[in-house]
Formats: structure tokens, C-alpha cells, sequence
């Protein structure tokens, strides 16, 4: 598309400003540092996010909670050669680890797991258009900054993205006061009340990070997968056989995985996403519901057309009403389509 | 006084007493009885727990109305305004709530905080799964779908931990 073209242009050149424009203080003022944070406005912040989840090297512990369930997690993260090199290892219950070197995936699970990801990561392809900046988040959502933390011993901002409608949660944020990165958020209900939240306990922002910080430890059955990056940039063509008749305003398709058995697409807004499954109902028997974890929630229903069942589901950081009128909406255009993709 | 006045003014004694009840009560005409009954009440039971007894004659129902207007800031403000001040006793509304709250948990068995739950109730009619209640293929189809979801996020938007940690979550899901 033309416009996104122009769009990831203009961005690339704000970037390019923005690197040198950063380079230049950290040579020549380092100490204005702090007085610059100061005077940043929320639009700095929500701009600084992609890079700084992307480029900051990074080591830490932090804790992720939704609905009644805790887990500690340590992460490492690089950015390397154009590259992202990532390993998540999780601290409780049973040993397992996800090393990422830039589309390579490799997974050590625990052995009653329920990670398949054998049959679940999907082999791309993956849209451009999912980074954050593209999208005009603060559209859906009020961005402002409600002060200042510490948090893992460093100094953060606090951004609070309030939603503008009662389709999508509410975010907040604490951003590391120097690179940007998030070391603290929450997802909020409409009501105020805490879906889900990570929290950085322990940090270490360091260019200098060891390699082997980025190998598998520990001993488990692996599963490797590569991700392929997407190259057709039209991601909405992926709904094969099935429409969407509404999403809420502001979410956009933005990836669509071909492997496995499912017909999956993925719409976000830059901040929320939902992911919306259609299936032929066969095979596992699917009960219609809907189920919330967290800041997830889950929403199963059945649809018939031209006496074939279907199997719409809806999987997203969205409010239960959100999810509901989405998976209403779908619309099967070819069953033969969905049919084909079975087993 | 009609008995479900009795039971509110009882289920006040207990702290028990929802703010709407508590209001139509204040609002009843017969506060003198009202007064005297709870003060019955009182004495009655502060005699059976052997404590000081009640002290007699403070009106708390102005009190009490002001506390309960401090927590409801809407609509309403303007009738209290135009009550005829009959206060006797000077008493803050905190200092009320504080004393009524005091009361209701000495008198009451104990105290049994409602845990506090994020979920929202599910719109009418939609029923809710219970992840518990799936059997394993519908566990691990729905394990499936959050994971999948879980990748969409973290490799589109750049959020790859938490991504996993919402996959490594889902599959603690038990």
C-alpha cells in the first residue's frame, strides 16, 4: 500500500533523525539528560516503545500475574546485527525456556507442558504493520503522563493510556526513563480494577551482555521452529472462506499464520490485539462459552452454514462484550475453503 | 414499625446493613421509636457481653447520613441541604463510620473479607467455561488458540516476553 509505504518511510527518516539527534546528547550533553525527560510529552514515550522493546540489551526477573496466577520469569534480550536474540526462562514450577535468535525459535519444555508448539507456531507470515508506531494509538486511547517511579532501581515514567471507548482495556505503563523500555504495566477493566501486570524486579540495561546469557540450559525436548518474515503485505487477504462483518474501530489485520490446521487472523489496535480462529466443528467436540484469563478472554460459539458446523473462536486482550460482537459477526463465504484446511 | 425496618436496624447493629436500607430507614418518620428500639438493642446485648453500656440519647442518624452521602457523591446532595439541623452531637461522619464499624465487628462472629476478583460478570446468557471442567483434547485446543494468540502478539508487536509469558501462562492453566 502506497500509504503505509509513505508511512514506514517517513518513519525511517524520523528514525534515522531521531538516532542522530540521540547521539549527538549522549556525546555532547550527557548530563541534560535527565531535564529532557522532564519536558517529553506522552507522543515521545509511545514512539520510543517499539525501538526500546526492540533495541535495548537487557537482563532481568520479572513477575507476570493474570487472574490468580503468578510466575516469575528471566529474561535476556539483545538486539545484534540487525537481530533480536532473546531467552526467557521460567523460575517456577517446572524447568522450560524459550530462546528466540531473530526468526529462529526454539522452545525447552516442560515435560507435561501443554505447550504444543510444534503445531502452533505458526510459520508466518507476519505483517509489518503490527509495529506500534504505525498505528495511531492514541486515537483509542488518552496518553498521559502521571508521574514518576522507581522501579528495579530505575527511574521511570509513568504513562497511562486511557480507553476512549469501553472496546478495548485500558494500559498503563512505567517506562525506564532513559531507553524507554517498559518495566512495569498494567491491563485495566473499564471499572478500574487489575486484569494483568508484569513487573521487572531486577534489571540490568548492559550493551556488554555474555552469549551464553542466549543459549539453552537446560535439558528437555526441544522444539525448533522458523518464522518466516511475511512477504505479501496484504495481511487481511488471510480471512481464506470467512469475513469479519465488525471489529471494533481502530484494530487492524495484522497477522495471519498458514501452517496448522486453523484459519487464524490477528487485528490490533498497536496496543490490544485479538486473535479470531474459524474452524469446521470436527474432531474435538468445542463447548460455546467464554472463558477469561487474566486480560484474555476466550470466547467459543458455533456457527451453522449450509447445514456444516463451525467453530468461531475469539482469543484477545479485549472486554468480553468486544469479543462476543466479533465472533457474531463472522460470516463463512466458502466452506469448501475452511473444509480443505482439515486434517 | 414494620418488620423489615426491625431487620434492617438489626442487620445495622451486625454491620450488615446495605446503604439503601440504611437510608430508607433513616428516612422513616417514627425516628423516636426508631431510636429507642436500637438503643434497646444495644443495651440489650451490651449487657449480655458485659460491656459498657450504650450511652443514651446520641442521635446518629444525621451522622450517619452525612457519612453515607461523604461515600455517594451524586444526585441527593441537594435534599440533604434543605433537613432541619437537629444534631445534638457534633460528631464527625469518620468518627461515626469508625464507631458503627467498631460495634459491628465486636458484636459480629468475625470478619471474612470477599475476595476481591478482576473478573467481570459474563453478560447475560453467555455461559462461563471453567477451564477446570474441559477434558484434555478441549484443554489442549484451547491451550492451542491462547498460545497462538500469545504469538501473534509477541512477534508482531514487539512485546516477544510478555507474548511467551502469556503462553507460559496459558499452559500453567490447569
Amino acid at each position: 500500500m502506497v500509504s503505509q509505504a509513505l508511512m514506514i518511510r517517513g518513519r525511517v527518516a524520523r528514525l534515522a533523525t531521531r538516532w542522530m539527534l540521540a547521539a549527538l546528547a549522549v556525546t555532547l550533553a550527557p548530563l541534560s539528560l535527565a531535564s529532557d525527560d522532564e519536558s517529553r510529552d506522552p507522543g515521545y514515550w509511545l514512539q520510543q516503545l517499539e525501538p526500546a522493546l526492540t533495541r535495548t540489551s537487557y537482563k532481568g526477573v520479572f513477575v507476570y500475574a493474570r487472574g490468580d496466577q503468578v510466575s516469575s520469569m528471566q529474561i535476556a534480550h539483545r538486539f545484534r546485527n540487525g537481530m533480536v536474540e532473546e531467552r526467557l526462562v521460567m523460575q517456577d514450577g517446572q524447568v522450560g525456556e524459550i530462546v528466540r535468535k531473530g526468526m529462529d525459535v526454539v522452545c525447552v519444555l516442560p515435560k507435561h507442558g501443554r505447550m504444543e508448539l510444534s503445531s502452533t507456531i505458526p510459520s508466518g507470515p507476519f505483517a509489518e504493520v503490527f509495529a506500534s508506531q504505525l498505528m495511531p494509538v492514541d486515537r483509542w486511547y488518552r496518553p498521559e503522563i502521571t508521574g514518576r517511579d522507581r522501579i528495579a532501581g530505575h527511574n521511570v515514567v509513568r504513562l497511562a493510556l486511557n480507553a476512549r471507548d469501553s472496546l478495548r482495556y485500558s494500559h498503563q505503563l512505567w517506562l525506564e526513563a532513559s531507553t524507554g523500555l517498559p518495566l512495569k504495566g498494567k491491563v485495566l477493566s473499564m471499572s478500574g480494577d487489575v486484569l494483568e501486570y508484569f513487573h521487572f524486579t531486577s534489571l540490568t540495561i548492559s550493551d556488554s551482555l555474555p552469549d551464553r546469557e542466549f543459549m539453552i540450559q537446560s535439558e528437555g525436548r526441544e522444539v525448533s521452529r522458523r518464522l518466516e518474515p511475511h512477504s505479501a503485505a496484504e495481511p487481511g487477504k488471510n480471512m481464506e472462506g470467512w469475513t469479519l462483518g465488525w471489529k471494533p474501530e481502530g484494530f487492524r489485520p495484522a497477522a495471519a499464520p498458514r501452517s496448522g490446521s486453523g484459519k487464524a487472523v490477528a487485528f490490533s489496535d498497536g496496543l490490544a490485539s485479538f486473535s479470531v480462529f474459524v474452524e469446521a466443528a470436527a474432531g474435538t467436540e468445542m463447548p460455546s462459552g467464554t472463558s477469561r484469563i487474566g486480560a484474555t478472554t476466550v470466547y467459543m460459539q458455533r456457527l451453522e452454514k449450509n447445514s456444516e458446523v463451525y467453530l468461531v473462536t475469539v482469543v484477545g486482550e479485549i472486554p468480553l462484550e468486544t469479543a462476543l460482537r466479533v465472533a457474531e459477526s463472522v460470516d463463512i463465504e466458502d466452506s469448501a475453503v475452511l473444509g480443505a484446511s482439515l486434517r | 414499625m414494620d418488620d423489615r425496618l426491625k431487620e434492617t436496624l438489626s442487620a445495622m447493629m451486625d454491620d450488615e446493613a446495605d446503604e439503601l436500607s440504611v437510608r430508607r430507614l433513616l428516612s422513616q418518620q417514627g425516628q423516636d421509636e426508631l431510636r429507642s428500639q436500637f438503643q434497646r438493642w444495644q443495651q440489650v446485648r451490651d449487657l449480655i457481653q458485659r460491656r459498657h453500656p450504650a450511652v443514651e440519647s446520641i442521635d446518629v442518624s444525621d451522622s450517619v447520613r452525612d457519612a453515607l452521602d461523604g461515600h455517594d457523591r451524586s444526585p441527593g446532595r441537594g435534599e440533604v441541604a434543605v433537613l432541619p439541623p437537629k444534631r445534638k452531637w457534633q460528631w464527625s461522619a469518620a468518627a461515626m463510620v469508625a464507631l458503627a464499624l467498631a460495634v459491628g465487628f465486636s458484636a459480629g462472629t468475625g470478619w471474612d473479607s470477599a475476595p476481591v476478583t478482576a473478573e467481570q460478570p459474563a453478560a447475560s446468557g453467555i455461559p462461563e467455561l471453567a477451564i477446570q471442567g474441559l477434558d484434555e483434547q478441549q484443554q489442549e485446543q484451547l491451550s492451542r488458540y491462547l498460545l497462538q494468540h500469545a504469538q501473534h502478539n509477541s512477534f508482531g508487536a514487539g512485546h516477544a516476553s510478555m507474548g511467551y509469558a502469556r503462553a507460559v501462562s496459558a499452559s500453567g492453566v490447569r
